[in-house]
C-alpha cells in the first residue's frame, strides 16, 4: 500500500474528526483540540489541515443543512474515510509494535 | 441586544468576505462567528475580538489553503481533429456569409501587410548596403576631422588626395592595402561620334580589396598597365555589342584634361554589374595614374578630391591605427604645413580617422559622395516604416472593430458552444484561428500586391529591388513574424471579448451590445487621427514643393539652354557666340565658368570672407535678367574691367559690412597684387537650390579663368530650330567635345527631386490610410445600420424623413472623426514645423492646411457613412418590421 505521510498535527486532527464522529467541523475540532491537548492554534491552521487531509483522502466532507444558528450559514461536516481509518489503525499498530520492542528496563530508567 | 453584542467587528468580516476564497467562505464565516461567540462567553469581548481578528488573518491569503476545484465534467484535449474541422467549416462559412466584412478585412490587411513587406524589403536593402565584400568588415575609408586653429571642431572631410593611401599603407603595418578611387569623366570616341561618360580611376589592388567579380580578365593585373580599362558588362555590350570584349581597343580622352587627342586603351577586364546595394558602381574603371612629382610633392597632403579605402588586419586596433596614421601625417606633412601657414596664415588642424565602409551609406556627416553613389538618409527609412506601420495598424483596427461589432451575430453560436461544453480557451483558439485564416488570405494577396507595385516603389525609393529578394531566410522569417504579429494583434482582443460572453444572456436574447463601447470609438478616433495627420503632412509637402519650384529665383530661367565645353578660351567663346548669333532665334549668349568655384579673399584690409567665385562676362546679367541695384555692369567701354573690376551680390555686401560698397577693395592676398574694385552690386538671386541660403557671390572677368559652359537665350517657341542650329555650330567648332544640352528651368526642377519623391510617397501613404480607414468606417456603418433596421422602420412609420434618419446614423461617426482632429492637429503642427525648419526658404504654416485637412476627412467620412445611412433610411419599413 502506498503510504501517505501523515504529519503529527494532521494525525491529531484526524483523530479528533474520528472522536467527534459526524459532528466534526471547524469549530468543534478547534475546541476539542484545545480541550483535549491544550494546544491553542489559529482557526486557519485547522482549516488548512482539514483541507489537506481531504486532499489526501483521509477525510470526506459535505455541507450540512442550513440552520438558524450562525446566521443561516451552512457547516462543512467532516468524517473519516475508510482510508483514514486504516491509516489511523496502521499508526496505532506500528506504535504498538515499536512499544513491544522497547526493553522494559529502559522505560523504567527513563521514567525515573 | 444580546445578539448584537455577539457580532464580531464588521470591518474584519468585510475583509474576510473580500479576500477569502469564495468556495469556502460560507463555512469559514459561520465557523468564525460561532468561535467568536464561544470566546466571548469564556473570555469577554476584548479577548474575543482580538482572537477573532487573529483568526480571520489566519484564513486570508497567503495563509489560507484553497480547496482543489473538482472537475465537474470530463475535459477533453483541446485539439481534436473533428473539432478542428468544425472550426474551419464555421470560419469559411462566416467569411463567405459576410462578404462585405470579409473583403474589407482582407483588403485592408493585405494593403497593410504589403506596405510592411515593402518596407522590410527596403530596410533590408539599406542595412545590407556594401556588406557583400569578402573583406567586410575590415574595409575602412580614410576620413578626417577639421578643427579651427583654436581647436574647435569645424567639419568632417571624407576626401583624401594622392598621398594618404600609399603613405599610410606603407607606414602602418596593420593596413593590408589601400585603394584610391577617383571619379572623373571620359570622352569616348566611336567612329566620329564623341560621348562623355562618368568614369573612375582606381589603384590596381581595387579587385583585391573589393569583391567585384570579373567575367573575363585577370583581376590581379587588370589595372596594372596605364592604358588599360575595365568595363562593366553593360558598357561592353553598349560599346562593342558583345561582352566578349577582352583585348579590344577603346579611344578615350579625359573630359577635364587639356589634351585634345584620343588615346587607345585596351580592355583588360569585363566586370559583372555592380550589385544594387553597392556604393561603388562603375562602368569604366581606369588605372590610377599619378606622376612621381605629384607623389613627391608634400603640398599634396592638402589636396582633397577623392575617396581612399584601406583594409585592415582582422585583429587590428582601430584607435592604434588612427594614432599611427596621424603620427605619419604630422611627420611627413610638417614642411608643407609650415608653408601653408606662411602663405595663408593659421590653418585649421586636421585629424585622420577611419570610417567603416558599411557606415557610409546612411551617414549624414560623412556620406557616400564624390563618385560613391546612392547615399541615403536614415530619416527616409524611419518615415517609410512609420507610414507602413500606420497603414498596418489601421488595418488591424478595422479587423478588431468589425469583429467586435459583428459579434452580436455570433453571440448565439458562442452561447451554444459554451452550453455544450466549449471552454473559454477553446473559443479563444477558434477566434484566433479565424483571424489567422483571414490574415493568411491577406498575406497571399499582399504578396501579389508587392509584386505588382514593386516597380513603382523602386522608382519612389530610388532602388532596384526585385521580387526575388524576398526569398531570403531572414526576410522570410521576418514575414512570418509579421504574419503572426498581425494575426495576434488583430485577433487577440476580439477572441478575448467573444469568448467572454455569458451563454445564459446570449441565448435568452437579453444581450446588449449597444453599450458605450469606448474601445471601438477610441480606435476609430485613432484611425482618423492618423489619416488626418498624413493628410496635413501631404498638403504641407505639396505646398512647400510648389513654393520651391515656383518661387522667383531672382533670375529668369525660361528659354535658356546650357551647354558645357570644358576649357573654353576667350577666343573660342567669342567665335562660338558670333556663330550662334547668326541665327535670329538665338537672342544672346553668355559664357560662364564650369562647375561651382568657391574661394576666399580679404575685405576691409583683414576680414576673410568665403564666397562663390563666378567668372562671367558682361552679357551674363542681362541674359538672366538679374537686376544690378548699385553701380554698373561690366562694360566694354572700360578696358580695365577684366583685370580690376568685380561685381558682388547683396549678401556679400552684408557680410563685408559695407554701407557704400562701390569702390571697395577685395584682396586676393595669396596671389600677389591681385586686388579688385567693386563696381556694381547685383540683387541676390538663388544661384544654388532653394534648400541652401544665398551665400556671398563675386563676379569677375579675370582673363586667366577659363569658361566651362555657355548660357544661350533662345526665342520662345523656337526650340527645334534653335537647338538644331546650336548642335550644328557646336559640332562644327568643337568636333572632339561631347555635345549635350540642358534647359535651365528643367535643371532647376531636378534640384527638388527628393522633395518630389517625398511628395509622392506621402500622397500614397495618405491615400492608403484614408482608404483603409474609410472601408473600416463603411463596415461599421453597415453593421450599425443593420442593427438598427427595426428602429429605423419604426421611426419611418412615425414620420421621420430620410434626411433626419441619415443624420441620425451619420452623426455618431462624424463626431468621432471630428474628435480625432483634436489629437492629430497638435502632433501634425509640431511635425511639419520641424520638417520645414530644414528649409531656409519655406512656406508659413497656414491655418488653411488644417481647415482643408479637416474638411477633407469629414467629407470623405461623410460620403462613406452616408452611403449606408441613406440606403438604410430609404428602406421600406414594412419589410424591416415584418422580418423576424
Amino acid at each position: 500500500m502506498r503510504r501517505t505521510y501523515l504529519g503529527e498535527f494532521e494525525e491529531v486532527v484526524l483523530l479528533m474528526v474520528a472522536i467527534l464522529d459526524g459532528e466534526a467541523y471547524g469549530v468543534t475540532v478547534s475546541q476539542a483540540l484545545e480541550e483535549h491537548t491544550g494546544r491553542v492554534v489559529t482557526f486557519g491552521t485547522v482549516h488548512n489541515t482539514l483541507i489537506r487531509l481531504e486532499e489526501k483522502g483521509f477525510v470526506g466532507s459535505e455541507l450540512g443543512g442550513a440552520t438558524n444558528e450562525r446566521g443561516g450559514r451552512r457547516k462543512r461536516l467532516f468524517h473519516v474515510t475508510a482510508l483514514g481509518n486504516r491509516a489511523l489503525q496502521e499508526i496505532q499498530q506500528l506504535r504498538q509494535q515499536l512499544w513491544q520492542l522497547l526493553p522494559p528496563t529502559k522505560l523504567q530508567l527513563n521514567s525515573l | 441586544m444580546k445578539t448584537n453584542e455577539l457580532h464580531p467587528p464588521q470591518w474584519a468580516n468585510r475583509v474576510l468576505r473580500w479576500l477569502h476564497p469564495e468556495d469556502t467562505l460560507e463555512e469559514v464565516e459561520g465557523d468564525l462567528e460561532e468561535l467568536y461567540a464561544y470566546w466571548y462567553e469564556r473570555a469577554g469581548k476584548g479577548q474575543a475580538t482580538w482572537r477573532y481578528l487573529l483568526n480571520v488573518a489566519s484564513v486570508l491569503p497567503p495563509f489560507v489553503r484553497r480547496r482543489e476545484r473538482k472537475q465537474a465534467y470530463h475535459n477533453p484535449f483541446l485539439i481534436q481533429p473533428s473539432m478542428l474541422r468544425n472550426y474551419f467549416t464555421i470560419a469559411f462559412r462566416t467569411l463567405a456569409h459576410n462578404k462585405v466584412y470579409s473583403s474589407i478585412n482582407v483588403i485592408g490587411l493585405s494593403i497593410g501587410l504589403a506596405a510592411a513587406m515593402l518596407i522590410m524589403l527596403y530596410t533590408k536593402d539599406e542595412v545590407s548596403f556594401d556588406r557583400f565584400h569578402a573583406n567586410n568588415p575590415h574595409i575602412y575609408r580614410i576620413t578626417s576631422k577639421q578643427f579651427t586653429p583654436a581647436g574647435a571642431f569645424q567639419s568632417y572631410n571624407t576626401h583624401t588626395g594622392y598621398l594618404q593611401g600609399p603613405k599610410f599603407a606603407a607606414g602602418v603595418p596593420e593596413i593590408k592595402m589601400s585603394v584610391r578611387y577617383q571619379s572623373d569623366r571620359s570622352d569616348i570616341k566611336v567612329g566620329t561620334e564623341v560621348k562623355s561618360f562618368e568614369s573612375f580611376h582606381a589603384d590596381s589592388s581595387f579587385f583585391a580589396l573589393f569583391s567585384f567579380p570579373l567575367v573575363s580578365g585577370n583581376p590581379a593585373t587588370a589595372l596594372r598597365e596605364p592604358k588599360s580599362v575595365v568595363l562593366s558588362e553593360e558598357m561592353a555590350e553598349k560599346q562593342f555589342g558583345t561582352t566578349n570584349a577582352l583585348g579590344k581597343i577603346l579611344l578615350v580622352r579625359n573630359s577635364n584634361g587639356d589634351s585634345k587627342e584620343f588615346e587607345p586603351y585596351t580592355v583588360t577586364g569585363i566586370a559583372k554589374k555592380c550589385p544594387q546595394n553597392s556604393s561603388i558602381k562603375f562602368d569604366f574603371l581606369f588605372p590610377y595614374v599619378v606622376s612621381k612629382e605629384d607623389m613627391a610633392n608634400e603640398g599634396n597632403w592638402f589636396n582633397f578630391f577623392q575617396n581612399t579605402f584601406v583594409v585592415l588586419e582582422p585583429n587590428a586596433n582601430l584607435k592604434k591605427v588612427e594614432a599611427t596614421m596621424n603620427r605619419i601625417f604630422e611627420k611627413d606633412a610638417k614642411q608643407a604645413m609650415e608653408e601653408e601657414v606662411k602663405r595663408f596664415g593659421p590653418q585649421s588642424k586636421m585629424k585622420y580617422m577611419l570610417q567603416p565602409f558599411t557606415d557610409m551609406h546612411l551617414n549624414k556627416d560623412m556620406p557616400a559622395q564624390n563618385g560613391l553613389v546612392d547615399g541615403s538618409n536614415p530619416m527616409f527609412s524611419y518615415i517609410l516604416s512609420g507610414i507602413a506601420l500606420f497603414i498596418l495598424l489601421i488595418a488591424c483596427i478595422n479587423f478588431v472593430n468589425l469583429t467586435v461589432a459583428r459579434s452580436l451575430k455570433r453571440a448565439k453560436e458562442i452561447g451554444v458552444r459554451k452550453v455544450v461544453g466549449g471552454g473559454r480557451a477553446q473559443l479563444m483558439m477558434q477566434f484566433l484561428g479565424e483571424s489567422f485564416i483571414l490574415c493568411f488570405l491577406a498575406f497571399g494577396f499582399a504578396l501579389l500586391l508587392v509584386q505588382m507595385v514593386l516597380p513603382t516603389f523602386n522608382e519612389l525609393s530610388n532602388k532596384a529591388l526585385a521580387f526575388s529578394y524576398l526569398f531570403d531566410a531572414k526576410l522570410i522569417a521576418g514575414y512570418f513574424a509579421l504574419f503572426a504579429a498581425t494575426g495576434l494583434l488583430a485577433g487577440f482582443y476580439p477572441a478575448l471579448v467573444l469568448s467572454n460572453y455569458n451563454p445564459v444572456q446570449t441565448l435568452y436574447s437579453r444581450f446588449n451590445l449597444s453599450g458605450k463601447n469606448y474601445l471601438q470609438k477610441g480606435l476609430v478616433v485613432l484611425q482618423f487621427a492618423l489619416a488626418s495627420f498624413l493628410i496635413i503632412a501631404t498638403l504641407t509637402i505639396y505646398s512647400q514643393f510648389n513654393y520651391l519650384t515656383n518661387k522667383d529665383l531672382g533670375y529668369n530661367d525660361k528659354g535658356i539652354v546650357m551647354v558645357n565645353k570644358s576649357g573654353l578660351s576667350r577666343n573660342e567663346a567669342k567665335v562660338f557666340k558670333d556663330e550662334l548669333l547668326k541665327n535670329q532665334n538665338i537672342r544672346d549668349v553668355a559664357p560662364k565658368n564650369g562647375g561651382n568655384w568657391y574661394t576666399v579673399a580679404k575685405v576691409n584690409g583683414q576680414t576673410e570672407i568665403n564666397f562663390a567665385y563666378e567668372t562671367v562676362d558682361a552679357t551674363y546679367f542681362p541674359l538672366l535678367q538679374i537686376p544690378i541695384i548699385k553701380g554698373r555692369n561690366f562694360s566694354a567701354e572700360f578696358n580695365s574691367d577684366s583685370t580690376s573690376s568685380i561685381l558682388v551680390n547683396e549678401t556679400f555686401v552684408k557680410k563685408a559690412g559695407w554701407t557704400n560698397p562701390l569702390g571697395q577693395v577685395v584682396d586676393f592676398w595669396y596671389n600677389e597684387g591681385e586686388k579688385y574694385k567693386v563696381v556694381g552690386v547685383v540683387k541676390d538671386f538663388h544661384f544654388e537650390s532653394l534648400n541652401a541660403k544665398i551665400s556671398p557671390q563675386l563676379f569677375t572677368m579675370k582673363p586667366g579663368n577659363q569658361y566651362g559652359k555657355v548660357f544661350i537665350k533662345i526665342k520662345e517657341g523656337s526650340e527645334t530650330a534653335s537647338l538644331s542650329h546650336l548642335a550644328k555650330t557646336y559640332k562644327k567648332l568643337f568636333p572632339t567635345n561631347p555635345y549635350e544640352y540642358k534647359f535651365m528651368d528643367e535643371e532647376n526642377e531636378k534640384r527638388y527631386e527628393s522633395e518630389a519623391k517625398w511628395k509622392q510617397i506621402m500622397l500614397f501613404g495618405a491615400i492608403l490610410t484614408i482608404f483603409i480607414s474609410c472601408i473600416g468606417l463603411f463596415g461599421l456603418a453597415t453593421l450599425s445600420a443593420e442593427r438598427r433596421t427595426k428602429e429605423i422602420g419604426i421611426r419611418k412609420v412615425l414620420g421621420a424623413s430620410v434626411a433626419s434618419i441619415t443624420t441620425l446614423l451619420s452623426a455618431d461617426f462624424l463626431k468621432l472623426v471630428s474628435l480625432s482632429f483634436v489629437f492629430a492637429f497638435p502632433v501634425a503642427y509640431y511635425a511639419i514645423k520641424e520638417w520645414l525648419e530644414n528649409y531656409p526658404y519655406r512656406i508659413d504654416i497656414s491655418v488653411w492646411t488644417f481647415v482643408i485637412a479637416a474638411a477633407l476627412s469629414i467629407l470623405i467620412a461623410f460620403f462613406t457613412v452616408s452611403f449606408q445611412s441613406i440606403k438604410a433610411a430609404l428602406g421600406n419599413p414594412v419589410k424591416s418590421l415584418k422580418a423576424e
